[in-house]
């Protein structure tokens, strides 16, 4: 689904991303840990292009995201991204927010959209939010409509950047019950974290990225219970002493 | 012959300016119109990806900014005709003038509204598959614009004001009727007072307005 093949990304003078491999096959989910600024974020950004990388090889759904001739647009709606801030769009009512992505991207017609939008929003829990503007939702029903934003467009894989790493510990829940939801329904998901809970119950590889490079990735239970890398058991070894 | 304010001149006057009135609105509104579109046009190159566009903009808000709206009028009315063979007439010289000139303010004024949103709704938008164009047209715009208002609503006091100097190459606007007035009766005290009167109730009121539609949109939404 997604095929990563030696990612460079420098910014200036400096080299975030040193040669990433990644492959995605459909419906699996991966989840990204690692520290903070080694270039996580960077990776998730690459694959839609919200970033530019400076080298490399990336190809979503069969298309090469670098050809010129791919359409970019195209392609970004077929991956759906979350991000930590949430960024939905303030001026927009929740079922606006939703639906902007099928009537504009898609062509469909309005009440189609909206029937679309209600049922995303029912399958998030929030049937009764569609009215109501983001302001007036916490964090994580705001999360949650970004998710039921992204569903809508009924993408093939979805990217979360840290989904829950802006919302209060309560909060967190409800989100990834939302993404387990989908993990379960066959999505295809790509999850930078800091939830290790969830990396080891939900994922099928996790990966750890350091110094712009995967340093070890495996299925959940062998990378957290024997962990290789000593950079890996020092990283884990900070997280769960938080924990 | 010792000076004698007469308050009932003033209120007599103050009917007479009507007609000047009723062009010094129509320029404002009209210029500040042709301004708005100008301004965002310019706005939005100079923060395009083009450095033609960027350059072209950056020129134009310069040069207007950069020089006394007085002289712009002169040079457009007396000097340009010149050059074309042609004359202005002057109120559409007088639109042309307001315009042109709001319009390298209103210029900054779009840039900076449109910069000051996060960079996630862009993010988000073009991640959802929208287009740059479709972005700022149903995502930035929209928000941008709210900020807009109130630097936009000063712009509209300062155009306003601006236009009396209109009166040097013959539009028939607010100031340039007091002056005639003066020119028959000698009233200048009274005639000039009334005369800023008339323009103070005006940027009062359009001052008045703003804060009432920005209290409505800010009920209506918040951010
Ligand atoms: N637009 C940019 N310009 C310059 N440097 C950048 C830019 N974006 C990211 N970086 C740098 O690249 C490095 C990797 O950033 P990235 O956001 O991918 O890290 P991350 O692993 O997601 O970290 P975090 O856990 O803090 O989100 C950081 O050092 C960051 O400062
Ligand atoms: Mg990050």
């Amino acid at each position: 689904m997604i095929r990563i093949e030696n990612l460079h990304k420098r910014f200036g003078a400096l080299e975030v991303l040193k040669g990433v491999d990644l492959h995605v096959k459909p419906g699996e989910v991966v989840c990204i840990i690692g520290p903070s600024g080694s270039g996580k974020s960077t990776v998730l950004r690459c694959i839609n292009r919200l970033e530019e990388p400076t080298s490399g090889k990336i190809v979503v759904d069969g298309h090469d995201v670098m050809d010129p001739a791919t359409n970019i647009n195209a392609i970004r709606s077929e991956t759906g991204m979350v991000f930590q801030q949430f960024n939905l769009f303030p001026h927009m009512s929740v079922l606006d927010n939703v639906t902007l992505g099928p009537i504009k991207v898609r062509g469909v017609k309005r009440a189609e959209a909206e029937t679309l939008g209600r049922e995303l929003l029912a399958k998030v829990g929030l049937a009764d939010k569609a009215p109501k503007f983001p302001d007036q939702l916490s964090g994580g029903q705001k999360q949650r409509v970004a998710i039921a934003r992204s569903l809508a467009l009924k993408p093939k894989a979805i990217l979360f950047d840290e989904p829950t790493s802006a919302l209060d510990p309560e909060l967190v829940g409800e989100v990834l019950e939302v993404m387990k939801r989908l993990a379960r329904e066959g999505m295809t998901m790509v999850v930078v974290t800091h939830e290790m809970g969830f990396a080891k119950e939900v994922a099928d590889r996790v990966i750890f990225i350091d110094q712009g490079r995967i340093q070890e990735e495996g299925p959940p239970r062998e990378f957290f219970s024997n962990p290789k890398h000593p950079r890996l058991r020092d990283f884990l070894g900070k997280v769960f002493s938080h924990e | 012959m010792a000076f004698q304010f007469e308050p009932s001149v003033v209120i007599d006057t103050i009917p007479l300016l009507m007609r000047g009135l009723k062009l010094t609105i129509l320029i404002t509104v009209g210029g500040l119109f042709f301004g708005f579109l100008l301004g965002a046009l310019a706005g939005l190159m100079k923060i395009s990806r083009s450095f033609i566009a960027r350059k072209t903009a950056g020129i134009y808000i310069e040069c207007i900014r950069g020089t006394p709206m007085l002289v712009q009028a002169m040079f457009l009315y007396f000097g340009v005709p010149m050059a074309i063979g042609m004359r202005i007439h002057p109120l559409v010289a007088g639109i042309i003038v307001i315009a042109v000139n709001s319009g390298a303010y209103i210029a900054e004024i779009v840039r900076g509204a449109i910069q000051s949103i996060n960079v996630g709704q862009t993010e988000a938008g073009r991640s959802i598959g929208l287009t740059r164009f479709q972005t700022m047209r149903y995502v930035i715009w929209p928000q941008a614009f709210k900020r807009m208002i109130p630097p936009l609503g000063n712009q509209f006091i300062i155009s306003l004001k601006d236009t009396s100097l209109l009166m040097v190459i013959g539009v028939g606007e607010l100031l340039r009727t007091g002056q005639e007035i003066v020119a028959v009766n000698f009233r200048a005290f009274e005639v000039y007072l009334a005369v800023a009167i008339v323009y103070l109730a005006m940027t009062l009121s359009i001052a008045k307005g703003l804060r009432i539609l920005e209290h409505r949109l800010h009920m209506r939404t918040q951010r």
